[in-house]
């Protein structure tokens, strides 16, 4: 599941830990897979049993989808897996090593700033979301308060944020790209 | 010579829904005008409509945000953050008269200050208003009393689900691109639904048979702007704008009025030559009394639950039901929180 | 500098970007962050990128990614996969090449269960490639044809992209969805012919060594019907239950994704953690596809902010070029912009401009619909963003596999989707026959 350097980044106390928070994220993520798989499979059964639409399913569904991605995303980043291409960066990590490490930890680093931003935003939200009591749902029909989806989108950010981090000093200190593995 | 002032405007949805396209034609040619007769200012619009910048499900925080500066506010979908605005969703069958509701709407939002405080807490100024045209019933059937919608399933996401209480039929989940493949297929045997909707949707296709149910008209949004950009703005050009958000409300209330007839006869000419054709009925009036009466009281449920939360949805409830009196309307069923 | 030119300097960094190894999403947010500072402000930059990032997501159709590639994995554990791909190889074992035919043959039957083409591409590589590379085919056709006939995931009903084309154009979902499969067939065919083609006249493109298939024993009809039935049940259960009217396009995706697993169990393929496993792999798939959607749907977004779409609609559409000079120019600017942007933004960033000129220029607009999604579809398979290519890059997280050599893969397929437009733009009844009956 992992590349070649992928491997070592587990290695050291640092990437241990963060590779048990990513897991354990990835862990929540898979049984909101699981869940929402459920709640589909229910809604139909009873649209075709009772004749009426679970409430709040598409609303919860579309939220749970949001929590999957995020809560998964540190996991993904580890394993190396978002997409890019290889032409230019693998061909540079065998001629000259260090200067592909270098610019492997700046992709790293534009990673752990964008989703530092992205993750900011997303403190401001759950705060309003927390104080403000917001809800999904229909007021009178059912609602389901917010602030746990917006919990599980700046958790996965935040671990995100850190694995980025590490990868960036783990290349600088290894001179050595992140290549192989996942989408080259 | 002239200044000019760049600014963008937006919406979720494409220029080809009605109102969308009347900021193009009332809002934005209306404030042109304006300033065009002192031609101090003028106007450069970047347009993002159609969904460009945003989706249905962000249409307050991208105004409210500044990724648009003039934006439609789709209030119908953002009910936990503008609460007291959906006070007509749980007030079904008061009218079918959208000047008249509008005009209770701004009147609303002028006088109950937490009304107004719930669109400017969110960093924007309302410019004009926004409402549907009538909920109407198009279905596989015929329907010719409350006793047939007995055991029917029927598309009514959200609030409209709460439409159909007490009737019997059982509210489906979905949206306007969902309709026709839903009602074609048999996971719902009609819609409650709009005439501007159902047309261009081509949902006759597949639910011909129409009962003008008139359910009633709903409060939808709001054309506003970022109170940033506002503050940015000369005066000049706000007072224009404030005129042309006036123009638009009165002028899409208007239209709501009209066009939805001209289009029900679109309806009925399209569906003309299809097997079964397009059949139009008015449900009876006693019928109509017989589905609000049934109904729970989605008023005063509604009236409790905002003041419990510390908001005056008793007020706005009791307002907006006396707004509508004064102004000549006669809803069947005197809606009112305790 | 004008908006219009921060766009063009916003697309530039971005394909310099990605030539140079940074993920792409993450130069998406990057590059569109920057692009709103420019254009507007920081804070405003900030403030869209973190609204984006959920509300992008925030859809119910898009639950069916998930689901389907849960559903995609477990037929491929359960051995379903293979099974299948055992009939149609022992049922066109004499076609030269005809696992490949028979990949485009699932997929054009596997389209009418799901809406989206990465579903397709997900499944099929699981599916399809190890079985061709077991037959002795090259990696780069085999997968280059799992993602050619991907697309035809949302040619054939049901199709998210018809449904984006028919709300921006007011056309009728149920027609725009008819309008779907006689190009549809008319793609698979195409198809099937270029994989001949190439089997006859290039094999060393197709074929990594020669093993005579037509050597192997067919299946007899008691193991045909014991490795076909568990598909058929599936099928069974996703079309049944979507045209019987039981589902809706998401619950087909969770019916299929149940149903798969009660397959896998009865066949207890799910032991000593590999269903864990499965979900793992689901989450990791889902994420890298809608991960760069996100990004996608940003730099769309900072792009529209900027003008350059409208720029480019002013100077190519307006200007003495004629219906079908606009058309070609249409398409054109529509496979162009598939090279870097997803498909939904670009219907979203060139239907508001094309459509009314479309019409001016009295066009049928349900064929212009097809000719849209297929051309915007071409984008699925270009580099350097070709989501379905990365879609079956993730699925089938093989090291040795490169990119590169899934995209060249591909090409001859792309050359296919241009004849395909060409036909479709010479005969319009092949889109308008069965939506206009
Ligand atoms: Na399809
Ligand atoms: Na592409």
């Amino acid at each position: 599941m992992t590349g070649p350097s992928g491997a070592a980044l587990q290695e050291g106390p640092v990437g241990r830990v963060l590779a048990k928070a990513g897991d354990g994220l990835a862990a929540v993520s898979t049984l909101l897979i699981a869940v929402l798989m459920l709640i589909i499979c229910a809604d139909a059964v009873a649209r075709n049993t009772m004749g009426a639409s679970l409430p709040l399913v598409s609303e919860l569904g579309a939220a749970l989808l949001v929590a999957i991605v995020y809560l998964a995303l540190a996991t993904t980043v580890r394993a190396n897996r978002l997409a890019r291409t290889d032409m230019v960066l693998g061909a540079l990590a065998r001629s000259r090593p260090r200067v592909a490490a270098v610019l492997s930890a700046v992709y790293d680093l534009v990673g752990a700033a964008m989703l530092a931003l992205v993750g900011w935003a997303g403190v401001l939200t759950l705060a309003r979301e927390y104080q403000g009591d917001l809800y999904i749902g229909i007021q009178g029909v059912l609602t389901f308060p917010s602030w746990p989806f917006g919990l599980a989108f700046v958790l996965g950010l935040g671990v995100a944020v850190l694995q980025f981090l590490y990868q960036a000093w783990a290349a600088l200190r290894q001179g050595q790209a992140r290549t192989g593995g996942g989408l080259e | 010579a002239q200044e000019n002032i760049d600014l963008t405007i937006a919406s979720s949805h494409p220029t080809a829904i009605p109102w969308v396209g009347m900021m193009q034609t009332h809002f934005m040619a209306e404030t042109d005008r304006l300033l065009a007769e002192t031609g101090t200012y003028k106007i450069t619009w970047n347009e993002a409509f159609g969904g460009a910048l945003y989706k249905a499900n962000a249409t307050l925080s991208s105004v409210e945000e500044g990724v648009t500066d003039i934006g439609w506010v789709f209030s119908l979908l953002e009910g936990a953050e503008l609460p007291l605005s959906q006070v007509s969703s749980y007030a079904p069958f008061a009218t079918n008269n959208p000047p008249v509701q509008l005009a209770v709407m701004q009147e609303l939002i002028d006088t109950v200050p937490e009304l107004k405080a719930e669109w400017e807490g969110h960093n924007l100024v309302v410019l004009g208003l926004t409402g549907t045209d009538s909920y109407d019933l198009y279905a596989k059937k015929p329907i010719a009393s409350l006793a047939d919608l007995n055991g029917m399933k029927i598309s009514a996401p959200g609030v409209l689900g709460t439409w159909l209480s007490g009737t019997g039929a059982n509210p489906v989940d979905g949206s306007l691109t969902t309709y026709y493949t839903d009602i074609q297929t048999g996971v719902s045997d009609g819609v409650l639904s709009l005439a501007l909707g159902v047309f261009p949707a081509k949902i006759y296709e597949v639910a011909p048979y129409v009962t003008k149910v008139q359910m009633g008209t709903a409060f939808s949004g709001a054309i506003a702007i970022n109170k940033d950009s506002w503050d940015a703005l000369p005066a000049e050009v706000q007072e224009a704008m404030k005129k042309a958000g006036a123009y638009y409300t009165e002028a899409h209330g208007k239209d709501l009025l009209e066009r939805p007839v001209a289009v029900m006869q679109k309806i009925v000419e399209a569906g003309a030559t299809q097997t079964p054709p397009v059949a139009v009925a008015d449900l009876p009036q006693d019928q109509r009394e017989a589905w609000v009466n049934v109904l729970p009281d989605l008023a005063g449920t509604w009236a409790k639950d905002m003041d419990a939360k510390g908001l005056p949805g008793s007020t706005v409830m009791n307002a907006y039901m006396a707004g509508l009196k004064a102004r000549g309307e006669s809803p069947i069923r005197d809606w009112k929180a305790e | 500098m004008s908006g219009v030119e921060i766009g063009l300097l916003a697309v530039a960094v971005l394909l310099l970007l990605i030539l140079i190894g940074m993920p792409i999403g993450v130069a998406m947010l990057a590059v569109s962050f920057g692009g709103v500072s420019f254009i507007r402000n920081e804070g405003v930059a900030f403030r869209m990128a973190g609204s984006v990032a959920r509300d992008s997501l925030q859809e119910y159709l898009f639950a069916v990614v998930p689901l389907f590639v849960l559903m995609g994995l477990l037929v491929t554990i359960s051995g379903v996969g293979k099974d299948t791909f055992d009939v149609f190889q022992s049922a066109l074992r004499r076609v030269r090449a005809g696992l490949g035919m028979a990949t485009v043959g699932a997929n054009a039957v596997f389209a009418s269960i799901t809406g989206i083409s990465i579903a397709s591409a997900s499944v099929f590589s699981r599916v399809a490639v190890p079985e061709m590379v077991r037959h002795g085919y090259q990696k780069g056709f085999a997968t280059g044809v799992v993602a050619g006939s991907s697309v035809l995931g949302m040619l054939i009903p049901p199709s998210l992209l018809m449904i984006v084309y028919a709300v921006q154009a007011e056309e009728s979902v149920g027609r725009m969805f008819l309008s779907g499969i006689g190009p549809g067939i008319l793609l698979s065919v195409l198809f099937a012919l270029t994989i001949y083609l190439m089997a006859r006249f290039r094999p060393q493109m197709v074929f990594a060594e020669v093993k005579q298939a037509a050597d192997l024993p067919g299946l007899g009809l008691a193991e045909t019907l014991r490795k076909g039935a568990p598909i058929l049940a599936l099928m069974g259960l996703v079309l049944g239950g979507l045209y019987g009217g039981f589902l809706n396009p998401t619950e087909a995706g969770a019916a299929g994704a149940a149903g798969a697993l009660v397959i896998a169990i009865l066949r207890r393929s799910l032991g000593q953690g590999r269903l864990w496993h499965i979900l793992v792999e689901t989450g990791q798939i889902t994420v890298s596809v809608l991960f760069l959607v996100m990004a996608a749907t940003f730099f769309s977004r900072m792009l529209a902010m900027s003008g350059l779409p409208a720029a480019l609609g002013d100077v190519l559409l307006s200007g003495p070029v004629g219906p079908w000079g606009f058309l070609i120019l249409y398409l054109a600017v529509v496979i162009l912009l598939g090279c870097i942007i997803d498909s939904i933004s670009i219907m979203l960033i060139l239907l508001p401009i094309a459509i009314p000129v479309a019409q001016a220029a009295g066009f049928d607009m349900i064929w212009f619909g097809v000719m849209t999604v297929v051309a915007v579809e071409i984008g699925l398979l270009t580099p350097p963003f070709g989501l379905s290519v990365f879609t079956i890059k993730s699925a089938m997280n093989d090291p040795d596999l490169k990119v590169g050599t899934i995209f060249r893969g591909t090409m001859p397929f792309v050359l296919a989707m241009l004849a395909a437009l060409v036909i479709l733009a010479i005969f319009p009844a092949i889109s308008t026959w069965l939506a206009r009956l």
